[in-house]
């Protein structure tokens, strides 16, 4: 099993390598080489996730590997089903890094697969750490999209116009996404604590950082329906989010322990 | 919107501090963790934020605030309601359309499942005419939760309450809990922690033996029962030599098994694990877990005037006056917790949940699309005309690349 877990981060390596060239060195060819590898990863990261779920006989997410795996999946799902629909090729050399950056977060955590403990034995489980999985997955690819967005401002000619307002819609489509599904773990946690733990809030510190990063979500969409910060701003706004999100991710549970230490 | 986005920010902030300081501890901790800044963190309640008196001023004014916009939004959504679709034919165009391009942009529209209607020679396409509601409905919905989150934290009374199994339990408010038995793991060796119950309630009415473990707690009228934890007792079985007559007893704290309260055994521990000195004694031990391996009972007899202090191991027995002691396998039970709670704040509660998901869904979802066409151009309109128009737009871009091609 980890010698295919291997494979997908060499490959993700090998398509994040080509991807650079390609851009660097403006062969055109490199960057769609590379595409095709980072497709061929994420299949064999998607069996990889299938097996191990297999073997492990419950969903593959119960502890800091398996999350940061689905974590990864879920960039990588979003980039081919954004890039499917919208041609958006010009997101590849941020957001392909991003998969691996985390996936190599996976490659340091310890493998072994692990029973199940009793207070994880629960129908939401599926719903509230899958949801989780998109809901990250979506904020990393806005802050992604974001950079792209600053990347290409600085260059941008008046006919670029329309490249750059779908950029900030998209950003807007995808936090919206990850919104929704930020709300759907924060709920659906609520639900599980209240049957777990009798309380359907304790201020426990993933929680309270689960809300920290729905507020700034939040904020950012009522500041771009205000209208009266430009695209430019929005687009810093969820760059410097995304260390928010990495925050209630890894930093909660290694610095602020409390009830969800064992994730 | 401005001072709600203050509020958000606001809380976010306390809700930061809140969790970087550790809450609820007792004043010493706080005066030995912050020697110097604990007098400013204790005024300004650092150490129990979410419960201080700003935290919670600051929810309820984003509760006025919700409120106000919940009711300035739907005045404003039922108003554009009844115009929504004829409005859309007074809108400027925001550009032309080439020979073809109406063609191509009406083909579109239907093929993207709009309606149509004809006002004179300009023809409106709409869609997803719901999603104007998505917004109030989240306010809505969020506004509720905080009210009724708020009822179902407080309103509750929670009881904790280790239970034997075999014992029945009267609580203060007349419930009973009986417990069946209780077993730390399921027949396959895994962790259960699963306690048989049954419960009779004030009024009488009785539930069933019902199973309780973790994520499952046990619902019967507005009680609710958690497995919340777990303890290991020693059991002791007296016999009384004259009569016959035994009982069983278990025991987790000091207590004293005597028939005439002068002799008899104390009983002061139970380890759960021991080793064996090169002398042959045994010496208690701990485990680093919960688990008792091998337990020894930690008692003093006393019969008469000889007093012993003594390390005794399941199955031993021993004798004092009329009374035999027999030192049990240990038993588990169960660490109840009891909530006695208005169920249907419970039920409200999550009907918001499911509200404000619903109006979220709406809003990124089903966005409304109103596109006028007519013989000079388009427009589009409606509460968010961003998404159709860079999608009209790229549509129409790329039949001119097509085309230049």
């Amino acid at each position: 099993m980890n010698i295919l877990f291997f494979v997908v981060l060499a490959l993700y390596f090998l398509a994040v390598i080509l991807q650079f060239a390609g851009t660097a060195f403006r062969k055109e060819a490199l960057a769609k080489s590379s595409w095709w590898v980072f497709v061929s990863a994420f299949a064999l990261h998607s069996l990889f996730l299938v097996l191990r779920g297999a073997i492990a006989q419950r969903l593959p997410l119960a502890n800091q590997f398996e999350f940061a795996n689905g974590f990864a999946w879920g960039i990588a799902l979003l980039l081919i089903v954004v890039r499917g629909k919208l041609r958006t090729e010009w997101l590849n050399v941020i957001a392909m890094p991003a998969a691996l950056l985390v996936l190599s977060y996976a490659a340091l955590q310890p493998k072994e697969i692990t029973e199940l403990m009793p207070a994880l034995k629960s129908a939401w489980f599926g719903i509230h750490i899958g949801s989780a999985v998109f809901s990250y997955s979506a904020f990393i690819l806005a802050g992604c999209v974001g950079l792209r967005f600053i990347l290409a401002k600085k260059k941008a000619a008046p006919a670029d116009e329309l490249k750059l307002s779908q950029m900030d819609y998209l950003i807007y489509r995808m936090i919206g996404f990850g919104f929704l599904f930020l709300t759907i773990v924060i709920l659906s946690g609520a639900i599980w604590a209240e049957q777990a733990w009798s309380a359907f809030w304790t201020w426990d510190p993933k929680e309270t950082w689960a809300l920290i990063t729905w507020i700034i979500y939040a904020v950012y969409l009522h500041l771009r329906l205000r209208k009266k910060k430009d695209a430019s701003f929005l687009a810093w706004y969820v760059i410097i989010a995304v260390p928010v999100v990495l925050f209630t991710f890894v930093g909660v549970n290694t610095l602020l322990p409390g009830l969800h230490s064992y994730g | 919107m401005r001072f709600g986005i203050l509020l958000l920010i606001l809380i976010a902030v306390f809700s930061v501090v809140g969790s970087v300081i550790p809450q609820g501890r007792e004043l010493s901790w706080y005066v030995q963790n912050y020697p110097r800044s604990h007098p400013l963190l204790l005024i300004l309640k650092l150490n129990n934020v979410f419960e201080s008196w700003y935290f919670v001023l600051l929810l309820a004014l984003l509760c006025l605030n919700l409120t106000l916009c919940s009711l300035i939004r739907i005045v404003s959504v039922v108003r554009g309601g009844k115009r929504f679709v004829s409005s859309a034919a007074e809108l400027p165009n925001i550009a032309p359309l080439a020979a073809g391009e109406r063609e191509q942009l009406e083909q579109h529209l239907t093929s993207t499942g709009c309606r149509r209607e004809d006002y004179g020679d300009k023809q409106v396409y709409y869609k997803h005419r719901i999603g104007r509601y998505g917004s109030f409905i989240t306010h809505l919905a969020i506004l509720l939760t905080v009210i009724f989150g708020a009822a179902a934290l407080y309103l509750p009374q929670v009881h904790d309450q280790d239970c034997m199994p075999g014992e029945e339990l009267r609580m203060a408010d007349g419930l009973t809990i009986e417990v069946r038995d209780f077993r730390a793991k399921d027949d396959s060796g895994k962790l259960a922690f699963q306690s048989t119950l049954r419960l009779t309630l004030p009024d009488g009415r009785q539930s069933d033996w019902q199973s309780v473990r973790v994520n499952h707690p046990m619902t019967f009228g507005s009680y609710k029962i958690y497995q919340q934890t777990y303890g290991t007792a020693g059991s002791v079985t007296v016999t009384n030599l004259q009569n016959g007559g035994s009982d069983t007893f278990l025991m987790t704290d000091l207590s004293f098994l005597s028939m005439d309260n002068l002799n008899g055994v104390w009983f002061v521990a139970l380890y759960p694990d021991y080793i064996l000195t090169p002398e042959g004694e045994l010496m208690p031990a701990a485990t680093g877990d919960n688990s008792y391996p091998n337990p020894v009972y930690y008692v003093q007899t006393i019969d008469g005037e000889e007093k012993a202090m003594r390390l005794l191991l399941p199955g031993d027995t021993i004798e004092i006056g009329q009374l035999r002691f027999l030192f049990n396998d240990p038993v588990s039970y169960p660490g109840l917790r009891i909530k006695h709670t208005p169920l249907v704040v419970n039920a409200l509660l999550i009907v918001c949940f499911v509200l404000m998901i619903a109006g979220l869904y709406i809003i990124f979802f089903l966005p409304p699309v109103l596109v006028k066409i007519d013989r000079e151009g388009y427009a589009v309109g409606g509460p968010k005309p961003e998404g159709t128009r860079i999608e009209l737009e790229r549509l129409l871009q790329a039949k001119t690349k097509e085309e230049s091609a």
